[in-house]
């Protein structure tokens, strides 16, 4: 079981921010602005276990519009896309809003020609419960487990809080909280699983950008849709860690994303690695040089006692 | 930003939950509320990006790290230091007991006041202390010190950190059996067996004590960490050998043992200074990643420690027996290795902020899946990887370095 985050439905409301907050009783972070964009969250923390980024960028993206630009079509266009074992969207936009094609009235003139040259990337980001996990491999307590749903679930009754998983996550995603010193993130709703249900996220999500299911089906979907934004011209469409071969320095992600920029936009990194997955190199220079540290000591024992 | 309609004599609590209402069973309901101080100060709004990524600050969502810091404060470097010294000096004693392992080896002081002995002595003096200060400064470093014996729950080679408290466990033990004994009352023979067969064992496990931590961080996500990872463990194994070298020098055993730490000294400072070279030079491969070395105050560090360690050299190489100049030696050497622990941390932490030395790394190919790829493209071939092979044309030139 997995996500899949389709950025090009993601309008930024944060309800998956909220809802995660809110089912996981998670206690604020301050209520800080960042003053950049409407990302006032910044990043994925301790409390904080979904994060919608917000990309602004002075280039067009293709095929991107509103509804009324026709490109869209109310929620026909996500009908295939609905989240498992939900009944559909929640979106005001009706099945039979026909595409249609406004002008504005009067000419907008400079603010129409900046626009044009302009958008706005939108990402709910969340932990990626990677099919090989850096922070799983790196915890020394055994805290960190795979679930039967296959998603990375730390047990807060074990953790020492070493800090440890924070380095080695390729992502940036788990961290420490300097209060209670144990470090924290995204369960995939571990608890509502059990009981049936799907995450609070994509449960909140109102255009299914966040979509909850079987990792095969989700895949089906995403390659879909990739081929249905590459028809209508979004040339930059991509999945992004969608399986083994995709990314091979995780071995493929349980929260995939359709991206349309290159991952550095989004925070993402471009080739993530588990860092285990070059311990050994690490393992045999460590043991050259406890080769070195007992030839060196014993040289200069031994060099001393002819004199 | 609290529950306004609360009346004032209820606990609020950050979550907006009425405890009173609803329970505090989520996932996340273990946390404590924050105590929420006044926001530090925020940047100011001609310091915020306007825009998420902007061509002459290379790419990357607003410069927000990509990474999480490394959480460790300063106990961590303090224990990569004594814990190298520990085992180094371990290891010492252990080979000076060898070499005179028929015959002579006595408990230190007593039966054979041998000069060999002083030198054994101290050392195995100076790892008990060791292990017992690492002991303490690693529990001091976490959150929460009581869990501390979770780390011997499991037995796991992809955590360095795991196999370490393993490492420290032994050590310390086979440590605390090489000195115990000595304090016992009434000395019997098999006491000094039990104590040397102990310090041996201890000069075994300090071998990877002094080294693995190099390991420790080199499995992080840390570009400047992950990327050098074949200098690390072999610098800290020659850091720990002159760090345990320059304390000798200030404590010096006197008559041969002086000889063994003079010469000791002499290859473990040369061999610190050559390492640090070749982990800047592995650093350097990808400039970006090696920036924390250069600037700001993980720079500063880093040249002090080079500086430090050169002159401890230079001191020793000089300096006779006796001499207030080998004392210098010593202390200079301590501060250098001290400092060079220091100067990798704060290089990591800095290194981890830079969200272009995560991506630059990895689009040139190094401290990524594409390094295994590569490695390995003469066998099943991998798809070249979307993401990288993409930005290969336009990112492979090295950056221009931004002001
Ligand atoms: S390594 Fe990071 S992204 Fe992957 S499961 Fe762990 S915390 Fe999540
Ligand atoms: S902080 Fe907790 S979960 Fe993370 S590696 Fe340490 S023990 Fe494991």
């Amino acid at each position: 079981m997995g996500f899949f985050t389709d950025t090009t439905l993601c309008i930024g409301c944060k309800a998956c921010e909220v809802a995660c907050k809110q089912w996981n009783q998670l206690p604020d972070d301050g209520f800080l602005f960042t003053g950049m964009s409407y990302d006032n969250t910044g990043q994925l923390g301790a409390s904080t276990w979904r994060h919608v980024a917000f990309v602004e960028r002075t280039t067009r993206l293709p095929g991107q519009g509103t509804p009324r630009d026709g490109t869209e079509a109310g929620t026909m266009a996500f009908a295939p896309l609905r989240p498992a074992g939900q009944p559909g969207t929640t979106s005001l936009l009706a099945d039979f809003v026909a595409p249609s094609h406004i002008e504005s009235p009067v000419p907008l003139g400079p603010t129409q020609r900046a626009l044009s040259n302009f958008s706005w990337l939108m990402m709910s980001d969340v932990c990626k419960h990677c099919e090989r996990a850096g922070c799983l491999e790196a915890c020394p307590t055994g805290s960190i487990v795979r679930t039967e749903f296959g998603s990375v679930y730390v047990q807060p009754d074990v953790c020492n809080g070493c800090g440890y998983c924070v380095s080695a996550c390729p992502f940036g995603v788990i961290a420490r909280r300097e209060d209670d010193g144990r470090a924290w993130k995204c369960t995939l709703c571990y608890d509502r699983l059990k009981d049936g249900m799907v995450p609070a996220c994509a449960k909140a999500c109102p255009t299914a950008s966040i979509q909850f299911g079987e990792l095969g089906e989700l895949r089906a979907r995403g390659a879909k849709r990739v081929e249905q934004l590459l028809a209508r011209g979004v040339a930059e469409a991509r999945l992004y860690g969608e399986s083994a071969l995709a990314q091979p320095g995780t071995e493929g992600l349980h929260a995939f994303f359709l991206l349309c920029d290159e991952p550095e936009a989004y925070n993402l990194p471009p080739d993530p690695v588990v860092p285990t997955k070059h311990i050994t190199r690490a393992w045999y220079a460590m043991a050259a040089s406890v080769v070195g540290l007992a030839a060196l000591c014993l040289g200069a024992v031994a060099g001393a006692r002819r004199t | 930003m609290r529950a306004r309609h609360l009346p004032d004599d209820r606990p609020h609590d950050g979550r907006n939950v009425d405890p009173e209402l609803g329970a505090l069973l989520g996932e996340g309901s273990h946390q404590r509320v924050k105590d929420l101080a006044p926001s530090p100060a925020a940047p100011r709004s001609d310091e915020v990006p306007s825009l998420a990524y902007e061509a002459d600050r290379g790419r990357s969502y607003y410069g927000l790290p990509l990474l999480k810091e490394p959480v460790w404060r300063w106990y961590v470097p303090a224990y990569f230091y004594v814990g190298g010294v520990a085992g180094a000096a371990a290891a010492l004693g252990a080979a000076a007991q060898l070499a005179g392992w028929r015959g002579s080896p006595g408990p230190v002081r007593q039966r054979h006041p041998g000069v060999e002995h002083r030198l054994i002595g101290r050392c195995r003096l100076i790892a008990t202390a060791g292990a017992g200060a690492s002991a303490v400064l690693l529990i001091a470093d976490l959150g929460r010190p009581a869990r501390f014996l979770d780390m011997l729950r499991v037995f796991r080679p992809t955590s360095p950190m795991n196999m370490g408290t393993w490492f420290l466990s032994a050590f310390g033990a086979c440590c605390a059996a090489s000195t115990l004994p000595h304090l016992w009352p009434a000395r019997r023979p098999w006491q000094r067996t039990v104590s040397d067969a102990a310090a041996f064992g201890a000069g075994v496990m300090g071998l990877p004590l002094c080294t693995y931590t190099g390991v420790l961080i080199a499995n992080t996500a840390v570009p400047i960490w992950h990327g050098t990872r074949n200098a690390l463990p072999v610098l800290f194994g020659a850091s720990g050998a002159a760090g345990a070298a320059s304390l000798l020098e200030l404590w010096p055993p006197g008559g041969t043992g002086d000889d063994v730490v003079h010469r000791f000294s002499l290859l473990g400072k040369t061999l610190e200074l050559a390492l640090g070279e070749v982990f800047a030079y592995e650093a350097r491969r990808v400039p970006r990643v090696a920036r924390p070395l250069r600037r700001g105050a993980s720079g500063a560090l880093w040249r002090t420690a080079q500086v430090l360690s050169a002159a401890g050299l230079a001191a020793t190489a000089l300096s006779r027996r006796g001499s207030p100049l080998r004392r210098t030696a010593g202390l200079l050497g301590t501060l250098g290795a001290l400092t060079l622990r220091f100067a990798i941390l704060q290089a990591g932490r800095a290194s981890a902020r830079d969200p272009l030395a995560t991506s630059e790394q990895q689009r040139a190919g190094r401290g990524g899946a594409a390094e295994l790829t590569e490695r390995d493209r003469a066998g099943a071939s991998h798809p070249a990887l979307r993401g990288v092979g993409a930005g290969r044309e336009t990112e492979a030139a090295p950056r221009e370095e931004h002001p």
